[in-house]
């Protein structure tokens, strides 16, 4: 009906087409065991041919500085990998595409600076998380303390029990499989206490970067079918009635409330 | 490192250093000659002079407190037992002087601030460098807001150009007549700017058409 506010896209690359549920990394670690989608949240999308508009889910994520978020980011929405460190301003994002058993759904990225400096405006962006990404290096285990600290910031801006949490270990390609796994140990015993599912990965080779965000938006996506579902029990499922994209400057914006709250800390 | 050697002096005492005007300072106020005094002027007021500037100056505020301080206790220890009303005024002139120096100390870090280590919460900010920090931070929020919006309008158009180039916009603007009317006179050599154009009125529609 308001075909002139809706954005015409071209299709959705192969390899973002998911229909079956992608798999964990480890079992240890790990949110969901399921193998298929839930059965109500496929059976809404089929109803929902001749979809208006887009479902977008929001993904954050956090670490220190150094760790490779925009590494990470870059290797999965580019297919690039650049060797020099830019430290990264502020926020940036990424827009990433997907068609999710047969349903168009987007995934809006926030990368955040890990620079302490940057903190006061990065944390601005926190606010209505679906995904919180927490970061560190495989190759540094300090990086891997700091995560808790990390995840409770993203937190805090979020209501409880509202986002998914992953804790993933990056730069896989610089570590021995010997310390790799070792280290895992430790991330897994983190990733448990933080109720988070755990990845290795590395973005200069690629290795799990594809799994692990199909993984993201697969479980972003079955949730927020769910809450749909939930909301519009009864009705029918009108997949993309909600959380449209829109041109409209207030994607861009800072969560409404933040300015304020974010300028007493600094 | 000048404490230490202010110590030192203190310590030393009589022997190896008095020939310098500071050994005076040192003496029992009890054993002070004109001459004590006169030392002690000299470098009390010498100290003062190296104030005006320079990057000896944190050194020269810190030199010169503890001298007053040390002629201070000496007239303190001089009058003891000379009443009350004269002790309460030395320590009134005392604590004066201490504010002096205080006050001095102040205006030294503000004036020479690069040779001052300050508080933890404060940080240094040299004027000539063309790289110093100069933006507030919400002048930075701004900026980046603006560039993710941008950013976002970026990501609509490169989508709808691929639209167009594989020909997925065309078909379905054909159905309109909006498209009919504005692509009816276009030549093979004119369509691409055509096209742009037709990109930009639909951005700007995004904008204000709501």
């Amino acid at each position: 009906m308001k075909s002139s506010l809706m954005h015409l896209v071209p299709p959705v690359s192969r390899d973002r087409i998911i229909s079956q549920f992608p798999k964990w990394y480890t079992p240890e670690a790990c949110l969901q065991f399921k193998e298929h989608f839930h059965a109500q949240v496929r059976a809404a999308c089929q109803r929902s041919t001749g979809t208006v508009g887009l479902k977008l889910s929001k993904v954050v994520v956090v670490g220190d500085l150094y760790v490779g978020k925009t590494s990470l980011i870059n290797r999965f929405c580019k297919d690039n990998f650049d060797r020099d460190y830019k430290a990264t301003i502020g926020v940036d994002f990424e827009i990433e595409r997907f068609e999710i058993v047969g349903v168009p759904y987007n995934l809006q990225i926030w990368d955040t600076a890990g620079q302490e400096k940057f903190k006061c405006i990065a944390s601005a962006y926190y606010r209505g998380a679906e995904v919180i990404i927490t970061v560190f290096d495989l190759a540094d285990i300090q990086t891997l303390d700091h995560t808790k600290q990390w995840l409770e910031d993203a937190l805090r801006e979020n209501e409880p029990d509202s986002s998914f949490i992953f804790l993933v270990g990056t730069k896989k390609d610089l570590v021995s499989d010997a310390v790799c796994e070792r280290t895992e140990l430790d991330a897994i015993r983190f990733a448990n206490e933080m109720q988070a599912e755990y990845w290795s990965v590395s973005a200069k080779t690629g290795e799990n970067v594809k799994e692990f965000f199909s993984r993201v938006a697969a479980l972003a996506f079955e949730q927020s079918m769910i809450k749909e579902l939930e909301k519009t029990s009864g009705r029918m499922a009108q997949i993309g009635a909600g959380n449209l994209i829109k041109l409209e400057k207030n994607l861009m914006e800072i969560p409404e409330g933040n300015t304020q709250a974010s300028l007493s800390c600094c | 490192m000048q404490r230490r050697r202010e110590e030192e002096e203190e310590g030393g005492g009589e022997g190896e250093e008095e020939d310098g005007p500071e050994s005076a300072l040192a003496k029992s106020p009890f054993q002070l000659t004109a001459a004590d005094v006169y030392d002690i002027s000299y470098v009390v007021g010498r100290d003062l002079l190296q104030l005006g500037g320079g990057p000896a100056v944190p050194a020269a505020v810190a030199r010169l407190q503890f001298r007053i301080v040390r002629v201070l206790e000496m007239l303190e220890a001089l009058v003891s037992g000379g009443g009350g009303a004269a002790e309460g005024r030395l320590r009134a002139e005392r604590d004066g002087l201490r504010q002096e120096v205080e006050a001095l100390r102040d205006a030294a870090a503000r004036g020479s601030a690069q040779q001052l280590s300050l508080g933890p919460d404060k940080a240094v900010i040299d004027l000539t460098d063309p790289d110093r920090p100069r933006f507030t931070l919400q002048e930075l929020r701004e900026v980046l807001q603006e560039r993710n919006q941008l950013k976002a309008q970026l990501l609509v158009v490169q989508e709808e150009l691929q639209c167009y180039k594989s020909g997925i916009i065309s078909q379905k603007r054909d159905q309109t007549e909006k498209l009919e009317t504005e692509s009816s006179g276009n030549d093979p050599g004119t369509s691409k700017d055509s096209k742009d154009k037709t990109i930009m009125k639909r951005l700007f529609s995004f904008k204000h058409g709501k």
